[in-house]
């Protein structure tokens, strides 16, 4: 017993204390909700067996009734739009920034750190503001699009079934073109200078500086930035309350939202959990490709 | 020369891109007959302060303290859990801490609004939904747990082993070096994580829009939902609301920009 104690107070045992508490701590809050999903997706749950701690199972029929309701497909499809045209826009334009900041010019570091006011915000405001800024009759970029003769009616960003996803699409590029921006930065960074040097030197102009040498070694900070991307793409949920709650007619409703939409407002909890193993399931995978794709470039 | 054109660009594509922060100010002070003019002004012709009127008539001291409540137990848990977790990952090298950190991480990427469900049924079942906003600090804390130890634990890489070591040659215990050595040096790597962590937690929605129903425990971002309805159209009054509740916070990310950008940059990508 004393052997047990100096370990834990003095050896190896007090790093593994210290690492087991914190790992206690998500298994409780974050491990076991996420099995007790898995269960509750095979199971009837509403609003009656909600409290009672024995529930039938249904074996996959909430998976069946999920699969064959008519929302399902437009709802993956929505999601699919939403995350490829973020990624692609915040990707690009973070990318240009980045290599903007990337010159040497007084404040340089200081005004690309401001970027991140955006990201710091609550997303949840920031959609209040874009609710205002996309605002049919009174909204300030219906005016401004029209003064550069973009287009010539009003535009009814929100309300439009058309339109309604990607202005959910604008908003949330423009709060993630700062992250974007930031990782890009740090991965510039460890370039080599004297190789580009010694390109120019070889009479390589920008452009082939940038497509053979800049991209190529970007290559592994690219595929971090995309994978980080997809996962916090798809952990947008404070955009869609705020903006179209999913509206009109799930025009603008993607899985993350309307697997809580199913649970807390329709309170068909079993669909709820479905939709959300499904999504969870999904975002482990990439969550895995992308730490072992970091891990082995730190042992290379 | 040529650095100040670069400077004058990089200002307009920060003027460009926080465009939006300009409108919600600029929408704030404006009267709201002002506000439902087309076209729009740019500039208040006639400057309103209706911020006190705003605080008190939508009950934002309430909303407020409940968000600030949230933030605060939520930085105290992850900071409590987490320091030592992110020491000890930072010390050890070994398979059984490269599993925890590989649990650690995929921990990090479940989205609240899909770990909402499950947590909302578990907490009903064990009576936390009649403590909400404990239950919503408890589900919060989870989902910042894992970013706080990635970001601390580079802080605790960068501090020589040495000087532990010469610590406990004169006599301290593991514990007593880590507290009285390792976290005094680190101190400034948990605290911009802390702060980081508290800035998130005070804008969180999911958690709480789940879990709590009472409206005299309801946070910031709920009250303001509240006010924003299906058919808004005070769009002066909802600004002046998101002017009061994120200007803190601005305040805050600009005093420490510099240090919260290089801690995002080190621990993100490793």
């Amino acid at each position: 017993m004393s052997a047990l104690f100096r370990t834990l107070r003095d050896g190896h045992g007090f790093d593994a204390t210290l690492a087991l508490l914190a790992l206690a701590y998500l298994l409780v809050f974050s491990a076991f909700p996420l099995v007790y999903n898995i269960l509750m997706s095979f199971q009837e749950v509403d609003m009656f067996s909600l409290a009672s701690l024995v529930r039938p199972f249904v074996g996959l029929a909430n998976y069946k009734s999920l699969f064959a309701s008519p929302d399902f497909w437009p709802v993956i499809w929505n999601t699919v739009v939403f995350v490829g045209l973020c990624i692609i826009f915040q990707l690009g334009i973070g990318f240009g920034l980045a290599l903007f900041f990337q010159q040497d010019f007084p404040g340089g570091s200081f005004l690309r750190g401001l970027f991140l006011a955006a990201w710091i915000m609550p997303a949840l405001v920031a959609g209040a503001v874009w609710k205002w800024i996309f605002a049919g009759d009174f909204g300030v970029l219906n005016y401004l699009l029209q003064s550069a003769g973009l287009i010539d009616g009003k535009v009814f960003w929100l309300s439009n079934p058309q339109i309604s996803l990607y202005s959910v699409v604008i908003a949330n590029i423009w709060l993630g073109i700062p992250f974007n921006m930031i990782l890009l930065s740090v991965g510039l960074v460890g370039i080599p200078k004297d190789m580009y040097e010694a390109a120019a030197l070889d009479g390589a102009n920008a452009w082939q500086r940038f497509w053979h040498m800049t991209l190529p070694m970007m290559r592994s900070t690219i595929g971090a930035v995309v994978s980080l991307g997809i996962i916090f793409t798809l952990q947008q949920f404070d955009l869609f309350a705020s903006l179209t709650q999913g509206g009109p007619a799930n025009a603008s409703n993607v899985a993350q939202y309307w697997s809580w939409q199913l649970s807390f407002q329709i309170y068909d909890i079993a669909s709820g959990s479905a939709v959300s193993c499904l999504m969870l399931g999904f975002v482990i995978i990439v969550a895995v490709i992308y730490v072992r794709s970091t891990r082995h470039e730190h042992r290379a | 020369m040529k650095r100040y054109i670069l400077l004058a660009l990089a200002l307009l594509f920060l003027a460009v891109y926080l465009f939006p922060l300009y409108w919600m100010y600029l929408t704030a002070f404006k009267p709201s007959t002002e506000t439902f003019v087309y076209p729009p002004t740019f500039w208040p012709g006639n400057p309103q302060f209706n911020f006190a009127d705003v605080f008190v008539s939508k009950k934002m001291s309430s909303y407020l303290w409940n968000s600030l409540v949230i933030a605060i137990g939520t930085t105290a848990i992850a900071a409590f859990f987490g320091t030592g977790c992110a020491y000890a990952l930072a010390r050890v090298r070994n398979i059984g801490m490269d599993i925890v950190l590989f649990l650690i991480l995929m921990m990090q990427v479940l989205p609240s609004s899909l770990m909402a469900t499950p947590i909302f049924v578990i907490f009903n079942q064990v009576g936390l939904i009649a403590t909400p906003r404990l239950a919503v600090v408890l589900a919060q804390a989870a989902k910042v747990l894992p970013l706080f130890i990635v970001l601390t634990r580079t802080s605790f890489m960068q501090i020589p082993k040495e000087l532990e070591e010469a610590a406990r040659v004169d006599g301290a215990t593991r514990l007593g070096a880590f507290l009285r050595i390792a976290v005094p040096l680190a101190r400034n790597g948990i605290l911009v994580t802390s702060v980081l962590i508290f800035l998130q937690s005070f804008g969180e929605y999911v958690y709480s829009r789940s879990m709590i129903s009472e409206e005299s425990l309801q946070t910031a971002t709920v009250g303001l939902m509240n006010f924003m309805g299906p058919n808004t159209t005070d769009w002066n009054g909802i600004m002046t609301y998101s002017v009061i509740y994120v200007t803190p916070i601005l305040l805050i990310f600009v005093l420490l920009q510099r240090k919260i950008v290089s801690g995002l940059t080190a621990g993100a990508l490793k």
